[in-house]
């Protein structure tokens, strides 16, 4: 990775941590996070993982790129047509 | 021999007491079904109690609750329950793990060991509650959106649906969670767990044979 990519990408990976906490602080205080393999979280709690990027902070991330992508290339909703075929 | 649900409910935290009280809609309806039940509750949620029941009940189906990474699952207080070694003693069963992780690698070596199928989750399961409803975890609508659609997985099976219909199915049931708060759209106070709803929907998977009913 040349020094002007691995630039670039701190920077994307910088700005997708403040639109993490953007977002996070706009939700309720009044509600808390179970993580089935870890520790229950407020939400302030769970804005200090993602501000330190360690690994609770980057599931946070995982999981609202994963629905961005989804959004993005049109597959959520195909998933979520899909789920419905048990139905 | 009768048809016996195995669950076991830790609550040594929120969220298995979470998991654990809207487990009691999965023994209602076990009930209901005539379904012979042993539930390993808060204590009895051990892993000597887990494996020395699960050897000599026979049971049929068994619906784990608690945490859980990629190679175990544990009952109360975070003992390990279930683990890769223990294959040959779930030969033959239907397992739902509500745990994180589970499915990703533990699921896939039980079954390739003999157990019929595994249903669980391929990487965290994570549901919101509201704070002020902690002390009745059955009033919280919140956190009905998550545990509603994961519990119908093993009220499905108890229905009879196969183990591929049970997921689908409760799958379904996201999707419905997901469209709502959709309608509902930016006022909802839900309106941001689409994504977690979408996270646990797709990685709630379905390992082993599709076609075996409980």
């Amino acid at each position: 990775m040349t020094e002007e990519t691995k630039t670039q990408t701190e920077k994307n990976s910088e700005d997708i941590k403040e639109l993490m906490i953007a977002r996070l602080e706009v939700t309720s205080s009044e509600k808390s996070f179970s993580i089935g393999g870890g520790p229950n979280l407020t939400r302030d709690e769970l804005i200090q993982h993602v501000r330190k990027g360690d690994e609770i902070g980057q599931k946070v991330t995982e999981i609202e790129l994963t629905f961005l992508r989804a959004l993005k290339d049109g597959t959520l909703l195909g998933q979520i047509l899909d789920a419905g075929q048990g139905k | 021999m009768g048809k016996i649900l195995l669950i076991t409910r830790p609550e040594h935290d929120t969220g298995t007491r979470y998991l654990s009280r809207w487990s009691e809609r999965i023994i209602d309806e076990a009930k209901n079904k005539g379904v012979r039940i042993i539930d390993l509750h808060k204590e009895q949620a051990s892993r000597k109690r887990f494996l020395g029941t699960l050897t000599k009940s026979n049971a049929n189906l068994v619906v784990l609750n608690g945490h859980g990474d990629e190679n175990t699952v544990s009952g109360h207080d975070l003992q390990i329950i279930l683990m890769e070694t223990d294959g040959p003693i779930t030969n033959g069963k239907i397992i739902f793990a509500r745990a994180c992780r589970s499915a990703k690698i533990l699921g896939p070596k039980l079954v390739a060991n003999g157990t019929i199928v595994y249903l669980g989750y391929k990487e965290d399961f994570w549901f919101k509650y509201n704070n002020s409803d902690i002390s009745r975890p059955l009033k919280d609508k919140t956190a009905a959106l998550f545990l509603e659609p994961s519990n119908y997985l093993a009220i499905s099976l108890l229905k009879m649906h196969s183990a591929g219909e049970a997921n689908k199915k409760s799958q379904g049931l996201y999707r419905k969670s997901i469209e709502r708060l959709l309608v509902e759209g930016p006022i909802s106070e839900d309106y941001d767990n689409i994504r977690i709803l979408f996270w646990n929907m797709i990685n709630q998977v379905c390992i082993g044979r599709e076609d075996a009913t409980f």
